[in-house]
């Protein structure tokens, strides 16, 4: 039988560009520093910007420290905020006496009316009180120029607050004229009762063309799987040695995982990140997953294990994104209507994870704030999430930025494709009824 | 890994001991300050953190002269950040790289290696973490790697 070479589609070529060395700590070496480190580190650089913000805001008034605070000046103050929750648990209450004020149950969001904000900086902090800004939106670890002035009680009365806002961005290709897609997805969770492995096949099976949709398939120039691939069954993790028989069922999630990887990894390069329930190291920035856990993907050049934050170039369309740990964190000690808020927010605040290392586990790195962001994305991407949600915001200097909430693929079904040429997304979705 | 074996004696201290047979090894010694001076203090790594114990040399001696007044002023200097868990020569170079415009004198001072290189209270801070780390390895039953806490 001939085969007609007309017919083969070949799919689309595209550029990439790996930028996560900034979140890789094979060069940092641990000699006993503290957090205060990284604090100083993302204080100092984005005060920096911000004094050169503020004339442009408030051009006439004074850029002073706490300490050289005077009762009734106003003026403008730059610090890290740190908000002080009632409800949020601490380490000291198991050494409480009063043993029965501790709630049986935890509760998921800390958040309680008395919360207030504080605004340090190295010289001294002062306590912010005013309706301009509201310690529900604000998070321990954001750093803001504030103008008002200190009250008689001492306190220091917020009239205006000033973030950073969008960084700039590289200009987007004019030149893309086809349709190009990058596929996004995460929470396979291999391994859970809820992952189901013919849905995933199908997504394998779409995205490699063997589906039938061979044109749309060519289209699918890179796959990125954001975390949590994988679920361990939890009691068998228990400090004791295994029996042979429980080590297999242990390794059993990754090996289906490498071998689906070899399938996408054969036809299409592919990006994986690591998530909470991965392998991998607790502490953001997570490090990419040792490819000894993907003996089969591992070989080919277009399987890539990558930080998590991870950051890349596709065609020169910048993209950053994350497993999702930062905005869930983000949703235990704030609020916001759509979880959609909390990642504008993070990019508003020009920062991955302001509540690392405060209550994300965060590497005390001594010299530089990783997860401060530095180049606008065109992509901000986060895993994991509730369900599907997108949008489209646009910044002062003419930066446009997707933002994309990644469903959990075991729970939903549902993957995430965004077209390379107009920043449009859509979903593919999956389902798989056995009557 | 090309350690010859003349480099591996060297590594491992060899020691007649109780254990019958076999080489004993020993941590190499230390070419930090963090060893205790005082014998009486070498086996109960469990009781105290050996810098908390007075030294007798290097913090009370009250000749240090002024370069080494010069580099703790240096690390007083909240302008450039916290001072403990950094080389005083990486928070120079950070300074440096904040564009802080920390003083050269400084950074000649730091190279010429013959001044402390680590800021007054970083033994102590140190001692603090080996020796918490010390409790939580309490009950594991093999040695210590040599230089792992080097």
């Amino acid at each position: 039988m001939e085969i007609d070479s007309e017919k083969i589609q070949q799919r689309k070529l595209s550029d990439y560009n790996n930028l996560d060395e900034r979140f890789e700590i094979q060069k940092e070496m641990y000699r006993g520093q503290q957090y205060s480190q990284i604090y100083f580190a993302r204080l100092h650089l984005m005060r920096t910007l911000l004094y050169s913000l503020a004339p442009t805001w408030k051009p006439h008034l004074p850029v002073c420290k706490v300490l050289g605070l005077e009762e009734g000046k106003e003026c403008i103050i730059v610090g890290t905020l740190f908000k002080h929750m009632k409800l949020k648990p601490c380490v000291l209450d198991e050494y409480s006496k009063e043993r029965s004020v501790t709630p049986l149950v935890k509760p998921h969001n800390f958040m309680h009316p008395d919360d207030h904000l504080i605004l340090e900086d190295e010289s001294g902090r002062v306590k912010l009180a005013g309706s301009a800004l509201s310690p529900a939106i604000y998070v321990t670890g954001v750093v803001v120029a504030l103008h008002g002035k200190e009250t008689s009680a001492g306190e220091f009365f917020v009239e205006d607050v000033l973030e950073a806002g969008l960084p700039p961005q590289i200009e987007r290709p004019f030149e893309l004229k086809e349709n190009k897609y990058v596929v996004l997805l995460s929470g396979l969770s291999i391994g859970s009762s809820l992952a189901n492995p013919l849905q995933f096949q199908l997504l394998v099976d779409h995205i490699t063309g063997h589906l039938g949709d061979e044109k749309e398939a060519a289209q699918i120039v890179h796959v990125v799987i954001a975390g949590n691939s994988v679920e361990f069954p939890r009691k068998l993790i228990s400090g004791q040695n295994l029996a042979s028989k429980d080590q297999s069922t242990l390794y059993e999630p990754i090996k289906e995982l490498d071998i689906m990887l070899n399938q996408i990894a054969a036809g299409v390069s592919v990006d994986i990140m690591p998530g909470l329930n991965d392998p991998a190291n607790f502490a953001l920035p997570q490090q990419p997953l040792n490819r000894c856990l993907f003996p089969g993907s591992a070989p080919y050049n277009t399987f890539r294990s990558c930080t998590n934050p991870h950051s890349f170039d596709v065609d020169n369309i910048r993209f950053l994104g994350t497993s999702g740990q930062n905005i869930d964190d983000l949703d235990k000690y704030s609020e916001a209507k759509s979880k959609l808020d909390f990642v504008e927010r993070t990019l508003r605040w020009r920062h991955l994870a302001p509540t690392a290392p405060n209550t994300l586990g965060c590497y005390p790195f001594t010299d530089r704030d990783p997860f401060l962001i530095e180049t606008c994305p065109h992509v901000y991407f986060v895993g994991n999430q509730d369900k599907f949600d997108n949008r489209l915001i646009k910044g002062p200097e003419g930066q446009l930025v997707r933002l994309i909430c990644i469903p959990k693929f075991c729970e939903t079904g549902i993957a995430v494709a965004v077209n390379l040429r107009n920043l449009e997304c859509h979903t593919i979705s999956f389902s798989i009824q056995l009557s | 890994m090309a350690t010859t074996a003349k480099n591996m004696k060297g590594f491992y201290k060899q020691t007649k001991n109780k254990i019958t047979g076999g080489i004993s090894k020993s941590k190499p010694s230390s070419s930090r300050k963090v060893s205790p001076k005082h014998a009486a203090t070498q086996g109960s790594d469990a009781a105290q953190p050996a810098a908390l114990i007075s030294h007798g040399s290097v913090d009370l001696n009250d000749d240090y002269n002024k370069e080494e007044e010069m580099l703790r002023q240096f690390d007083m200097n909240i302008a450039y950040g916290p001072c403990l868990g950094m080389t005083r020569l990486d928070r120079w170079e950070r300074a440096l790289r904040l564009e802080m415009n920390p003083p050269k004198e400084i950074e000649r001072l730091l190279k010429t290696g013959k001044v402390q290189q680590d800021c007054l209270w970083q033994d102590e801070a140190e001692a603090l973490y080996k020796h918490s780390r010390a409790i939580e390895s309490h009950n594991l039953v093999s040695s210590s790697h040599p230089g792992l806490l080097c």
